[in-house]
């Protein structure tokens, strides 16, 4: 029985199935996704996607949402990099997507012999992006270029009421409302303004008059720069940003760890040898004080209030709503 | 099997020759790969259709050693590109609190990752039993109600209609020896002797010692010892895992890298289904893993199943045949494709009595967080490592419910177990995100230094620690997946449409416990304790993953649909082994349960019906 011959005995016995339409839809995969289309292998080039103008305009834009100042901003970590990187994802085979495994450079292996960093370093497997699987393909040709040139079908974003519109466009036409709203309203392109008016213009692009809300994706454009700066700067540096690392070591985190971890087994022991530099069952050491008494580093102003605010917004669901959230 | 497949080595592992299947496994996760590893070792020819990508590339290579995967320390590619989980657009399942309303589509109703080896290898694999009376709860409770008068339980006795409680039609001595069998394949880590006194009892030690306890769960330990629960001291304890603390069947200890829960291990410790049993399974020669390969339903006779019907990553669909089949793709996809799978007279397939997928069963997540003053650097360690059981309710052993007088009147809180834990130091998604999308503005840091100073203090990634009670769901009729009326997903197939609301029981128990969770945090230096919005008493979807329920195992057919052996009522050679079986929820994280039951049932398919 080949496939045809299944996919008739299937439609004439299963009334049910073609009631709610499955047949139609599914004699074949959305756009012969797998073979059609994967492109020859190619070596990965320097792409580019942005114009001059538009990287000046993104650059200024990231570096807005994470400023430099003792510590570098988005801009110097190479958010817009990494939002590059994304958009032409496809210029490359595989797709620059998902970055390989299972470790990076960055840390050693382990000695088990006697539960210590060894002197012996990984091949870095981040730098080799993994081949998507067609489902994966599929969605990110769809996030990049659009439902519509990915051979999505009809159902699948009308049932969410809408189409998915491709980030490839949407930063093509965000960035120019960008620098139109700039021109209009500060007298020049938002790259050359002062980081005052470029702050200013912030609070105006985050309005649905400038960005609305995209009904599929549930967010606007401004969300999605903010969202991807973020990215950026703080994912593995072989996504194109956090530039060294340096993005976690301002948070002061340790990034990806493997193989060597926080906790090395010893066999001579048979027990394990926690980091002192990064312990795992003791506070860090930079905040314990003489005699070891612990000393808590203040959060910042803006730390303490991210912290209250969602204290004090759990106490009113509490308070008003206590058959539902208590 | 027909035409053979234009490339027959594409998306597949293992033994590419085999020409015939005794069983087919829909499904690799900790049921399936389970499965396959007891059919094979007991000599069958076994084919394993999983809809997921591979992460192993050579998992069916004997000279493969650890790592044998593609998993990474990589918050993007796990918590943001979701590399193993499924995408909302392409696989959104409706929603809906009760059946006067169509059901909502969702990028998220408890989905589960799609990939060789399923959810476990996401999980941060904790792995405590179910109690000894899990097994009888319903004929256990109904006779305490019966010796105590004045004790009313949500569900019981003239409640019992709002309910559907059952006992298993099997015991907890019936499992143990699969429980123990479960913890050897899987490599458990725990305390020996058991430090956790509401634990049942247990034929073997763990396998393994604890590793190194975290940081958070130390310090939430010290608060609940100083906490009382109705007058008694609170007991926390070392959480079993089903994580390396030792080299063990060939896979190293775990180093405590952080990225635990909702990423694959890099180095193999954790103990992925496709590691320690589908790797197993492959390397006999007579298991063939099919990937990227969609199971949509059974075709059949009515009485039999004579094939299962897939889709392959080309979209060419296929018929996969044996002489058994095995469901184990998870509570709701099982269902779905049983729903989807009709008989020549247009019935769906064992749903003789109007049973599959009802009873669906999550746990009732009560999630109390603090902030702690310092750091707690939640990214070095596995997620979970201190618990607390005080809050399941039962006496020592797990032989019998704690009755408790509350305002004069006995009473009994069936909740569950309780994980310590704490942000795993997530710097996009726990602290970036919620900073900048979650907050109301104003309240919120949107951009600007505002938002860098937050991340710089790591305010919610670094401080924020957590207490998470999985209470028991009640099993009830109504709360069901069916198949949605209009939402299709990326195969053009109906979507499962989850119809669910909580019931008295356990919102009983959470109400009993959230004022003992606050003070536990509040003794362990937490401040600006608070009760997290819980989504299902909010009308939107449970939070859980664990998914339960939905082809319930049991004697009479009437009320059940599969027997004590897996096996449907009504239908001689399709089984179901993973999660959907469960008659009840109990009140511990599910998956040992899920690997113990699957080992019993292939066993008993295999005819090895006892471990060696």
């Amino acid at each position: 029985m080949d496939v045809d011959a299944v996919h008739a005995a299937w439609l004439s016995r299963r009334s049910f199935l073609k009631a709610v339409g499955l047949l139609s839809a599914a004699v074949a995969w959305p756009g012969g996704c797998g073979r059609l289309l994967l492109p020859a292998a190619t070596a990965r080039a320097v792409t580019t996607f942005f114009t001059d103008a538009e990287r000046a305009t993104l650059e200024a834009l990231v570096d807005r949402i994470l400023p430099p100042d003792a510590d570098p901003g988005a801009k110097a970590l190479g958010a817009a990099t990494y939002v590059e990187r994304l958009l032409t994802a496809f210029d490359g085979s595989p797709p620059a997507l998902y970055a390989g495994g299972p470790y990076s450079d960055r840390n050693p292996f382990p000695d088990n012999s006697n539960g210590t960093p060894s002197t012996r370093f990984p091949l870095n497997a981040f730098a080799t992006p993994l081949a998507p699987s067609p489902l994966q393909e599929l969605y990110w040709r769809a996030q990049l270029f659009g439902d519509q040139a990915a051979g999505l079908p009809a159902y699948l974003t009308a049932q969410r009421g809408g189409t998915l519109r491709g980030l490839r466009d949407i930063y093509r036409e965000g960035l120019a409302t960008v620098d139109a709203v700039a021109q209009a309203q500060k007298g020049a392109p938002f790259a050359q303004l002062s980081t005052a008016d470029q702050d200013a213009l912030l609070d105006v692009f985050d309005t649905p008059a400038v960005f609305p809300v995209d009904p599929v994706r549930g967010h606007s454009f401004l969300d999605q720069v903010i969202a991807h700066a973020i990215e950026g700067c703080f994912s593995a540096p072989e996504y194109g940003g956090n530039a060294g690392g340096s993005g976690w070591r301002m948070l002061g985190i340790e990034g990806d760890d493997q193989p060597l971890g926080f906790s090395i087994f010893s066999l001579a022991t048979q027990s394990y040898v926690e980091r002192p530099d990064h312990p795992m069952s003791t506070a860090n050491p930079d905040e314990l004080g003489p005699g070891g008494a612990l000393v808590p580093k203040p959060l910042s102003a803006d730390g303490d209030a991210i912290q209250q605010s969602i204290s004090d917004q759990t106490a009113i669901l509490e308070k008003f709503l206590p058959g539902a959230c208590f | 099997m027909g035409r053979p497949r234009p490339n027959p080595t594409q998306d597949v592992l293992g033994n590419q020759a085999l020409a015939r299947f005794d069983v087919c496994i829909v499904g690799s996760g900790a049921g399936g790969a389970t499965a396959a590893h007891v059919l094979t070792a007991a000599g069958k020819n076994v084919l394993v259709l999983e809809a997921g990508d591979n992460p192993y590339p050579r998992l069916d290579d004997p000279a493969q050693q650890s790592p044998a995967s593609l998993h990474s320390n990589d918050e993007l590619k796990y918590a943001v590109r979701n590399y193993l989980q499924p995408f909302g657009l392409f696989e959104p399942r409706t929603f809906r609190a009760d059946d006067t309303t169509d059901g909502q589509p969702l990028d998220d109703v408890n989905h589960l990752p799609k990939a060789v080896g399923g959810a476990f290898q996401h999980a941060d694999c904790k792995t405590p039993r179910f109690n000894e009376i899990d097994f009888r709860l319903k004929s256990a409770i109904e006779a305490l109600i019966g010796a105590t008068p004045g004790l009313a339980v949500p569900g019981f006795g003239n409640d019992a209609a709002s309910a559907n409680f059952a006992d298993w039609p099997i015991s907890y001595e019936d499992l143990e020896p699969f429980y123990a069998e479960a913890e050897s394949l899987y490599g458990v880590q725990g305390a020996n002797p058991d430090d956790n006194p509401f634990a049942s009892w247990r034929s073997k030690p763990y396998p393994m010692p604890p590793g190194v306890p975290m940081y958070i769960g130390l310090l939430i330990a010290a608060g609940a010892q100083q906490t009382l629960l109705d007058g008694g001291p609170l007991h926390p304890h070392t959480y079993p895992a089903a994580i390396n603390s030792r080299f063990y069947d060939g896979r190293p200890p775990c180093v405590d890298c952080g990225l635990c829960s909702g990423f694959g291990c890099p180095n193999d410790a954790k103990a992925s289904p496709a590691l320690v049993a589908l790797r197993k399974a492959l390397l006999t020669n007579r298991c063939q893993l099919r990937y990227n390969a969609q199971a949509i339903a059974l075709q059949n006779d009515g009485g039999s199943v004579r094939s299962v019907l897939y889709r392959d990553r080309d979209g060419l669909l296929w018929n996969a045949t044996a002489d058994a089949y095995v469901l184990a793709a998870s509570a709701i996809e099982s269902a779905r494709i049983v729903l989807l799978s009709f008989t020549p007279s247009g019935d769906v397939l064992g749903n003789a009595s109007d049973q599959v997928g009802r009873n669906l069963m999550f746990h009732l997540q009560t999630l109390v967080n603090g902030f702690m003053p310092q750091r707690v650097h939640g990214q070095r360690g596995r997620a979970v490592t201190t618990g607390l059981s005080d809050f399941r309710g039962v006496e020592p052993g797990g032989e019998a419910f704690r009755v408790v007088t509350v305002k004069g009147a006995p009473r009994i809180f069936p909740g569950g177990i309780v994980e310590f834990a704490a942000s795993q130091g997530l710097s996009i998604t726990d602290d970036g995100y919620v900073m900048a999308f979650s907050l109301p503005k104003g309240t919120g840091r949107r951009y600007g230094l505002g938002l860098k100073n937050a991340m710089r203090d790591g305010a919610l990634s670094q401080h924020l620690i957590s207490m998470t009670m999985q209470a028991e769901d009640a099993p009830q009729l109504t709360n069901r997946v069916d198949l949605d009326p209009t939402v299709r997903d990326v195969f053009g197939l109906p979507v499962p449409r989850i119809t669910y609301s909580q019931h008295q029981y356990e919102l009983d128990a959470r109400l009993h416990y959230i004022p003992v969770m606050k003070q536990i945090l509040k003794n362990a230096g937490a401040q600006r304790v608070f009760l997290a919005p819980c989504g299902a008493l909010l009308g939107n979807p449970p939070d859980s993953r664990h998914v339960m329920g939905t082809l319930r195992m049991g004697s009479d057919p009437a009320t059940s649909v599969v027997n004590a052996d897996g096996r449907f009522h009504g239908v001689d050679n399709l089984y179901a082994c993973d999660g959907s079986v469960f008659p009840t929820s109990s009140g511990w994280n599910p998956t040992l349960t899920i690997i113990a039951s699957a080992l019993r049932i292939a066993h008993g398919m295999a005819g090895t019906s006892r471990p060696p």
